[in-house]
């Protein structure tokens, strides 16, 4: 393909992916009386409205638990600091699904907490039960303070500390620089983690289908509306929840302020104090400890609870018999190793397509010009096809971030349940390539992210220093630019790894008999009432995770 | 008379080798004084403990006889110019310059006062540019006036002029030096280049090695270092060590080390012989670079038509500095 058709083609692919099947669905979706029986029915805009008031809850909770947490560890010293701040991070290697069956196990109505409440008091029933709206807030609050933490204590590190100094020379007490100095700097960090989490939430499926018993959200609502065979009012609701989340971005983006922010202070960041008093030191380390014992209960609940065997444990109050019996029968049963070998090779190919769409992207909105002749020089600002085509191939990339995932599941189904070639539809729905297709347009913004920023740190001159020693476009492609983005491209391609391998959101809406996912297995498991086989996959996926997300951090 | 501000025996201990101090330095009511020394001497460490970004392991810190060891910088009232400005990125000119006015009474009063303060510094009518706008010397004025603004007591500099466009860095200089002088106030600023502290101090405070080497008037420097550090560390200077021809011949005995100002060194037609092995004219003078016959090298400041390269000569000094040698 010649170069100057390169960009427009490229565009349009991803608009194929991207957009058409959004476009489809709000099509299809003001067809037919299905508007209509959305806006006389309350329970749907009783669902919007919990989707909406959840998800504003959620980023309260999360700041409130992320961002002290980040002053904590990033501004004082205190024994095991170091340990603690990263064990912090360990929600995330947590797969939202597996989370909330660790939650399940660990605070559900017979769980550990509840079991103990029950046997130490001598209750006769369950002492509570972990369901509605407030069950949902804590596997938020707990699954997404992450967010605000990491981004807060990235921040803090990179504030100025003469600009703190700067605000106590002028009378400016602890308080008040805070306020007026060091939370005003935080603002592009603390708007990016609340749209993060407000995005997250908003598209949270797992923990609202898993706790929220007669509480629906949209996303849960989306699902059971389509399992009713009602596609028509699926559509709309779709369309519905895809209009808060735009209308969240972009109020959350007029928030976040411009990036110029930091680009004043060249100072280092403040130095750690360290806290003197040996009892409030003592004090800090303890809640340190105990708060990382409080983070790192879901994953021991869950290691404790695949090695239950089937139907051993009924009123105890911790399980009677261990073994190893229900990984043997994940490894030794064929149909029960399938979930696995499904989701290992979906999300390897939805990884790598995700990868190698983000590169071209890379390549073609931000790669360097290949030196050739010189030719008459064009006027003066004109903007070049690059310029041209970076704004529409960035949004297209960053677009599916801001749709949960339920609603391109549904745009998905929806086009290719249709055999029309000339409209660029054909029947997927049934075959086993859909769902990571899916994976794979929901997984572009995390590795075009990256690579768009590896591309966005290359320096210009690198190229025409290779191409001044003579390489090609390819030799320069592969000697020099890939070698530079490797870090890049091992951070995205491991994020998105991970996201597709615990996916349940877009699975449930997808799968077939032949692709079931590990997610989907689980929660047959526990319908069955397999919680020991559920817990092991759970394991595996958590260990999994962990594995990748650890390799793709190496520097 | 008490001077205005006293640093009293004042101590700073970073590690059993890194320190700063005892230092004992006052500074009169209106007078600016350079802190002078090479990068680690601890000059920056003297500021910070004066405006109490750092506490002294000893000593005293004493501003218009209040004792101010113990107190926090933000009550101590010291206005601070940093290198780099630390000018807030999130707030306007007139935000920044208004940051450390308090609450007035009256409305209007702290805007009045924004506008006074940055029509000093020849920024009238900028209260709404964003900072990132400016030039590097409008920042800097920015950051001065953002200092002066709630009439501090003590004005701190860090390295004031570090970070502007040699160009630009020698008038500067001296309209800083006027504005100090108008508005009066008590400062202490940090350099490591000679000619900016000669410059814009009224004396210069040499410090080395977290040591206080000599405090005085530029000339006074110049003319009578106190130790051999001061006088090679201001101004350019010829160092011979005792005990070789060179030195007897320059009048030094055993045990002592020379320092002959280049302009202190005369050609002449007997004294220490020497070949001229370079020149480098600068206009109204030249530099030359004469090498004895023990192969030392001394550097004559001459007229630019005294010799030319290669020519055998006759140094004659002038005046020559003596010092006890260091033990090593």
């Amino acid at each position: 393909m010649s170069a100057r058709l390169a960009r427009p083609a490229f565009t349009l692919l991803l608009a194929w992916l991207v957009l058409y099947p959004v476009a489809i669905v709000v099509a299809d979706s003001v067809r037919g009386d299905a508007v209509a029986t959305f806006v006389s029915r309350p329970g749907e805009w009783g669902a919007l409205w919990a989707s909406l008031w959840i998800s504003l809850a959620s980023v309260a909770l999360a700041a409130a638990i992320g961002v002290p947490l980040a002053f904590l560890f990033e501004w004082l010293e205190f024994p095991g600091r170091k340990a603690l701040g990263s064990l912090i991070a360990l929600p995330a290697v947590l797969p939202p699904f597996v989370g909330v069956l660790a939650f399940l196990f660990l605070y559900g109505e017979s769980g550990f907490v509840a079991r103990a409440v029950q046997a130490v008091f001598g209750l006769r029933g369950p002492p509570w039960r972990l369901q509605g709206a407030g069950a949902i807030l804590l596997v938020h609050a707990y699954s997404m303070y992450v967010y605000f933490y990491l981004l807060t204590r990235a921040g803090l590190a990179k504030l100025d500390a003469s600009m703190l100094e700067a605000a106590h020379a002028l009378g400016a007490g602890r308080w008040e620089t805070l306020r007026r100095v060091t939370l005003p700097l935080l603002r592009p960090s603390l708007a990016g983690a609340a749209l993060l989490v407000f995005m997250t939430a908003l598209g949270s499926f797992s923990a609202p289908y898993v706790f929220g018993g007669g509480f629906r959200v949209m996303t849960t609502q989306i699902v059971a509306t389509k399992l009713n065979g009602e596609l028509p009012l699926a559509m709309v609701e779709t369309v519905a929840l895809a209009l808060v989340a735009a209308l969240g971005l972009a109020l959350l983006r007029r928030t976040e302020g411009d990036e110029l922010l930091a680009a004043l202070g060249k100072g280092a960041a403040p130095p750690r104090r360290p806290i003197r008093r040996a009892p409030i030191r003592a004090l800090a380390a303890t809640a340190g400890w105990l708060f990382t014992v409080l983070l790192l209960l879901p994953h021991l609940t869950l290691a404790l609870v695949s090695l239950v065997p089937y139907s051993s444990w009924t009123t105890e109050a911790l399980p009677p018999v261990l073994s190893f019996v229900n990984y043997q029968r994940l490894f030794g049963e064929p149909e029960r190793l399938r979930p696995l070998v499904n989701s290992l090779w979906m999300a390897a190919a939805s990884t790598l397509g995700a990868v190698a769409l983000a590169l071209a992207a890379g390549a073609l909105a931000r790669g360097q010009r290949a030196p050739r002749a010189p030719r008459a020089p064009r006027a003066l600002h004109a903007p070049s096809p690059r310029d041209r085509w970076r704004g529409p191939i960035e949004t297209l990339i960053a677009l599916p971030w801001a749709l949960p995932g339920t609603v391109f599941a549904i745009a998905l189904t929806t086009t290719f349940s249709v055999h029309a070639p000339l409209a660029l539809r054909w029947v997927l729905v049934g075959t086993v390539f859909l769902l990571p297709l899916a994976y794979l347009v929901r997984n572009l913004p995390i590795t075009g992210r990256a690579v768009l920023a590896g591309y966005r740190q290359l320096d210009p001159a690198l190229a025409e220093a290779a191409a001044s020693l003579g390489a090609g476009r390819w030799t320069t492609f592969r000697r020099v630019t890939l070698p530079l983005l490797r870090p890049a491209l091992a951070a995205g391609g491991s994020l998105a790894f991970v996201a597709a391998l615990g996916d349940f959101v877009t699975s449930i809406v997808l799968y077939t008999y032949d692709n079931r996912p590990i997610s989907i297995e689980i929660m047959s498991s526990l319908r069955l009432n397999e919680l020991g086989v559920a817990a092991a996959f759970g394991v595996i996926l958590m260990l999994v995770s962990a594995l990748v997300l650890g390799f793709g951090a190496r520097r | 008379m008490t001077p205005f501000v006293l640093l009293d025996g004042v101590h700073k201990q970073w590690s059993p080798t890194v320190r700063v101090g005892p230092l004992l330095l006052g500074i009169p009511r209106g007078e600016i004084v350079a802190l002078l020394g090479p990068s680690g001497s601890g000059k920056t460490t003297v500021l910070r403990l004066l405006a109490g970004f750092e506490a002294p392991d000893a000593g005293r810190l004493v501003i218009d006889g209040e004792d101010v060891t113990a107190l926090p910088p933000a009550r101590r009232r010291c206005g601070m110019v940093f290198q780099h400005y630390a000018l807030f990125p999130h707030l306007d000119v007139g935000g920044n310059v208004a940051f450390g006015l308090k609450g007035s009474p009256e409305p209007g009063a702290a805007g009045q006062k924004v506008a006074e303060v940055l029509a000093l510094v020849g920024l009238a009518g900028f209260e709404g540019r964003k900072v990132q706008e400016l030039s590097g010397g409008q920042q800097q004025r920015v950051a001065l006036a953002r200092a002066l603004a709630p009439e501090p007591r003590v004005l701190l500099l860090d390295e004031p002029l570090s970070n502007l466009d040699p160009t630009l860095r020698e008038r500067t200089r001296r309209e800083l030096r006027a504005l100090i002088k108008r508005v009066g106030i008590t400062t202490l600023f940090v350099t490591h280049e000679q000619e900016e502290a000669f410059d814009l101090g009224d004396r210069v405070a040499v410090l080395n090695d977290g040591r206080l080497e000599q405090v005085g008037a530029a000339d006074e420097l110049y003319e009578r270092p106190a130790s051999l550090f001061v006088a090679t560390f201001v101004g350019r200077a010829n160092v011979v060590r005792g005990g070789g021809a060179t030195a007897r011949a320059l009048g030094a005995h055993d045990g002592e080390v020379l320092v002959v100002r280049p302009e202190r060194l005369r050609f002449a037609d007997a004294g220490v012989p020497g070949t001229v092995r370079e020149r480098r004219y600068t206009g109204a003078a030249a530099f030359y670079q004469v090498e004895t016959e023990r192969g030392e090298r001394l550097e004559v400041l001459a007229g630019p038509e005294a010799a030319r390269v290669g020519d055998r000569v006759y140094l004659e000094p002038a005046g020559v500095l003596t010092f006890p040698e260091e033990r090593a």
